[in-house]
């Protein structure tokens, strides 16, 4: 079984066209990699699907525009990967 | 229809918010400005405009699913199909369905029939933002009147 940033870094690269191996735990999203918003509503979904969640893209981007929050947190890919796994965690431990 | 102020949308014959659904109709209109271009002598309706026609019908169904609090916005336009051409005073039919409700985003898939037969389709996205300002929740709230919007659908 794949870990969740193979799993993550395997959608990026079939949703945004970049070659798998330029994406590493340490890539950032948007800094690195050049997605952009639209771009990333197509990884969510993909991400949402994929996962059986719902990533919190507003209150996530809410906490980076009130500052309480960088965007390291959520969008380089071995925090998101970690964010994802917590996800998975909430919803198992709610289920 | 009043293409050239992209009303497109006439009626919503069904919306059905726990099923994700909803069915609007929409009369092409026999003349239009439009049509002196597109095309002289043999009037047809601009396939992107067929696809605005199936964002507004998505725009409704989220709206209703929303319950107005929030405005969905076009933003990915994605496997549009134009199956077959549509013409003026042709009816045609749009059903839309939700697809995927994301944080902030969703996604639809839509048809455009007339008589029965599919002549378009697609998938799209939108994103959901709050109403900039009073103008335009107000423009939608009396454009939701206009086209018979079943508020009692949306409320509890």
């Amino acid at each position: 079984m794949s870990s969740t940033f193979d799993q993550v870094a395997t959608i990026i690269a079939e949703t945004c066209d970049i070659p798998r191996d330029t994406i590493t735990p340490e890539s950032h999203a948007i800094d690195d990699l050049g997605i952009d918003s639209l771009d990333f509503l197509d990884i969510a979904f993909a991400i949402d699907k994929a996962f059986g969640i719902k990533l919190p893209l507003e209150k996530w981007t809410q906490e980076v525009n009130d500052g309480k929050a960088t965007t390291e947190q959520y969008f380089v890919l071995k925090n998101l990967s970690a964010r994802i796994d917590e996800l998975v965690a909430a919803k198992g431990a709610s289920a | 229809m009043q293409l050239e102020y992209f009303h497109m949308i006439d009626r919503i014959v069904d919306l059905k918010v726990d099923e994700k659904k909803i069915v609007v109709e929409a009369q092409v209109p026999k003349e239009s400005t439009i049509f002196e271009g597109h095309f002289p002598g043999y009037p047809l309706m601009p396939g992107v405009l067929l696809i605005e026609s199936m964002a507004q019908a998505s725009g409704w169904l989220l709206l209703g699913m929303l319950k107005f609090e929030r405005m969905p916005i076009l933003a990915a336009v994605k496997e549009a199909k134009v199956r077959g051409s549509v013409f003026p005073e042709d009816l045609i039919t749009i059903e839309a369905g939700l697809t995927h409700e994301g944080s902030g985003y969703a996604m639809t898939e839509a048809k455009i029939r007339v008589g029965g037969k599919l002549r378009a389709n697609s998938t799209l996205t939108f994103t959901l933002i709050p109403f900039p300002n009073a103008d335009m929740r107000g423009h939608m709230e009396a454009m939701a009147q206009r086209i018979g919007f079943p508020h009692q659908a949306i409320t509890p």
